[in-house]
């Protein structure tokens, strides 16, 4: 095993960086808006631009036949600056599309979303349930050939702008993937009724689709929040440095630095695993359960980095003005997506009796 | 970045398994992984026969039986020795005196010290702590007086692990009572403890155990060529091996066993119609340990690929800290899972209880020494902290 980036890979993340740099929120001061990010378009264009989203898919459908660990170096430096975009959505629904979809499907739907000039985002969250990859309430029928779909999805990040939405929903006992254009959207909430949707691929292919897809998700929100976390520990190291009560600066006190030093732990055992992430999900992209030790780590770390950066700070962290309490709502915001720390534990339990422990070394 | 290991990794993975499961006998690894203590001959002749393979000590010198491995290869090394349980090379010897030796002494004493040191001939103890120097250990007190060619010591040290099995002894001594810092002016001497002038006391501890001493000088006479290094420089000395005692002490696979173990334990421990691992709560625990578990194991190897020479990885000072606390945090679970059977401490002839139940809750305290040597982590945390993120008060 080797955890080293070859020069390719260095050349991607200084890109990356120099692009982030460009988009990343400005220094702000007064009314700054709070909570989840808006589109940007600039942004996504100059991401798609350059390639990011192509990043991990084949030449064939119009990707740049790299892997799953570029994503997750793009991803880490997208975070650390802040730029939060569609990113992880539209590779999510790129994945659904290259796993579940027909060759045909994938054929005429991949090369326009991973250009960036087709925005395709997944639909999963239904109100008023827990995460779930299965859908309950939004349900697919079929009559004279025809597909459509009833209920709500809500929220769905991004389906304001988006083109097309992939949709998770009931048939029968199963659920399937559906492509749809045409539903009603208000701002994050999806609304179906008897709405034309068109099947991706067959059922009997879909739980692995979504699965496969899901894994590309975690790895992209995983690694975004530990560019966040990467971000905020050098933030809250300097205001240690510099902030000075009592006549002397805040790291002349023990029980702030040993608690920095706490955060460095989480922030490094998270970048392990996740550059980890990066390798297997390369290796086998339907491997739950790399992903879901992915998403405890990262959310575990996540949860600790972020509320000490804040602590830390004082009320300065607590202000929108400065930037440190945005990276915390960020990585709260990808706890919350693709199951949280509980849901891939329990997840992670329901295999404990088949291994007797984990080997990392293959 | 590559997932998997070179051909030739794989295979030296292989041997080392082949060697440790074969060639040194399972009845000793056994009574080694059931936590039970061992004699002092078994730990030699485990050692012997590492030393014999070329395996007891190979990240010395390779001129005195070292290996010139890479950071991985020595990492899996030592996953390989744990996973099967062999008793490792006394650390006093193959982590402290003898990289020490190697690397600070005289070609003289290298040829008297370091073979007996590789092949436990020479079982080594360590002078360092102090009543009143501990984490602080610069501020020792015990004195080395210069007279004639010999060297006269008094004072004390304590915490002196195994000190009576020991045939000698290192110890930090101050050799220039009138240094400007209390860093300078410290020597590091090496003598037999069965010299006149020594006594050794036990210490028993919260698990009923012996195995840490105290370690009395009274005038003790120590040649004067068995001061190793510079005179006065043996602050660096400890500075030295106090890094390798940090360096590779995220005992990864011993922990991956002993949490198989503790599973091993669940599945047989019986609860309401099922056992203990079918509880949600036990089931979620130990996936959440191992999930932990393999990002330290990650990290462990990460900082060995990313490792040269003598610069580190930076993230190689977070293992001895996540090492400890994991390590403990799966003994104290494993204590949990033994329940109400761990109120018993001893095996008597007659019981239905398993053998482990007895050992869990003492083996639980005992280990809670391991955030507390080699340097406490709060002190991992001031090197982290100091060191790595440059915050210095």
């Amino acid at each position: 095993m080797d955890f080293t980036f070859d020069d390719e890979q260095k050349a991607l993340q200084d890109a990356v960086r120099e692009l982030a740099s460009r988009h990343a929120p400005a220094e702000a001061h007064g009314d700054v808006p709070v909570g989840p990010a808006q589109h940007d378009p600039k942004a996504w264009s100059a991401i798609a631009e350059m390639g990011l989203l192509a990043l991990p898919f084949g030449e064939d459908v119009g990707g740049a036949d790299a892997s799953t660990v570029e994503v997750a170096i793009a991803a880490t430096e997208l975070g650390k600056a802040r730029v939060v975009t569609a990113y992880a959505d539209a590779l999510t629904a790129a994945g659904l599309i290259a796993f579940g979809g027909s060759d045909e499907q994938r054929a005429k739907l991949l090369p326009d979303l991973l250009d960036g000039s087709s925005l395709i985002v997944p639909a999963f969250a239904e109100p008023g349930r827990a995460w779930s990859l299965d859908a309950y309430d939004v349900t697919a029928s079929a009559a004279d050939g025809d597909v459509t779909l009833t209920g709500t999805k809500e929220p769905v990040p991004f389906a304001d702008v988006a083109d097309k939405l992939v949709v998770t929903a009931r048939v029968g006992e199963r659920t399937g993937l559906f492509l749809v254009e045409g539903a009603t959207v208000s701002g994050m909430r999806v609304r179906f009724d008897d709405t034309p949707a068109v099947a991706l691929g067959s059922i009997d292919d879909a739980a692995r689709a979504i699965q496969a897809g899901v894994n590309l998700g975690i790895l992209a929100v995983a690694a975004e929040a530990l560019g966040a976390m990467d971000a905020a520990l050098p933030m809250t190291v300097e205001y240690l440095k510099t902030r000075k009560q009592f006549g002397v600066p805040l790291a002349a006190f023990q029980t702030l630095t040993q608690r920095a030093a706490d955060m460095y732990v989480s922030l490094e055992l998270a970048r392990s695993t996740v550059l980890h992430a990066g390798m297997a999900l390369a290796a086998d992209p339907y491997d739950a359960t790399v992903a879901s030790r992915a998403k405890v780590v990262v959310g575990q770390s996540g949860r600790h980095v972020g509320q000490e950066a804040i602590q830390l700070h004082g009320g300065i962290g607590m202000t929108a003005e400065y930037a440190v309490g945005h990276f915390t709502a960020r990585i709260t915001a990808i706890e919350h997506t693709f199951g949280d720390t509980r849901w891939h534990l329990a997840a992670l339990a329901r295999d404990v009796a088949g291994h007797p422990q984990v080997d990392v070394l293959a | 970045m590559r997932l998997q290991m070179s051909d030739e990794d794989a295979a030296f993975q292989q041997r080392m398994r082949d060697f440790f499961t074969t060639e040194i006998p399972a009845e000793l690894r056994e009574r080694w992984a059931a936590g039970g203590e061992l004699e002092p001959d078994d730990m030699r002749a485990a050692q012997r026969l590492l030393n014999a393979a070329g395996l007891a000590v190979p990240h010395w010198p390779v001129e005195w039986g070292g290996q010139d491995w890479t950071q991985l290869q020595r990492h899996l090394y030592l996953q390989e020795i744990q996973a099967a349980s062999v008793p490792p090379p006394l650390a006093f010897n193959a982590n402290m005196v003898g990289p020490v030796i190697a690397t600070f002494g005289s070609q003289e004493q290298k040829e008297r010290f370091l073979p007996a040191t590789a092949n436990l001939d020479i079982w080594w103890c360590q002078g360092f702590s102090e009543p009143n120097a501990g984490s602080d250990l610069a501020s020792l007190r015990t004195s080395a007086v210069l007279d004639g060619d010999e060297w006269v010591v008094n004072g004390q040290k304590t915490w002196t692990t195994l000190g009576q099995h020991a045939d000698w002894i290192f110890a930090l001594v101050r050799t220039e009572p009138d240094a400007p810092k209390k860093q300078m002016g410290i020597s590091f001497l090496v003598f037999d403890v069965k010299s006149p002038g020594v006594s050794v006391r036990p210490i028993q501890l919260i698990d009923g155990g012996h195995e840490v001493n105290e370690v009395f000088f009274d005038n003790v006479r120590v040649p004067a060529d068995q001061l190793i290094g510079e005179r006065g420089k043996g602050w660096t000395i400890a500075k030295f091996l106090l890094g390798n005692e940090r360096v590779g002490v995220a005992p990864v696979a011993s922990i991956k066993r002993a949490l198989a173990t503790a599973k091993e334990h669940a599945s047989a421990t019986r609860s309401g119609a099922g056992t203990l691992l079918d509880e949600p709560l036990i089931a979620a625990r130990f996936v959440e340990l191992e999930t932990q578990l393999s990002a330290l194991e990650l990290t462990v190897l990460r900082v060995a690929a990313n490792s040269h020479g003598d610069k580190p990885e930076p993230a190689s000072s977070i293992l001895k800290l996540r090492g400890s606390q994991l390590q403990q945090d799966v003994l104290e679970f494993t204590a949990d899972i033994a329940g109400p059977a761990s109120l018993q401490w001893s095996q008597p002839d007659d019981t239905d209880l398993e053998a482990w139940t007895a050992l869990a809750t003492p083996t639980y305290l005992n280990f809670r020494k391991a955030s507390i040597y080699g340097g406490s982590n709060e002190v991992q945390r001031s090197i982290i902290a100091s060191g790595i993120l440059g915050l210095k008060g």
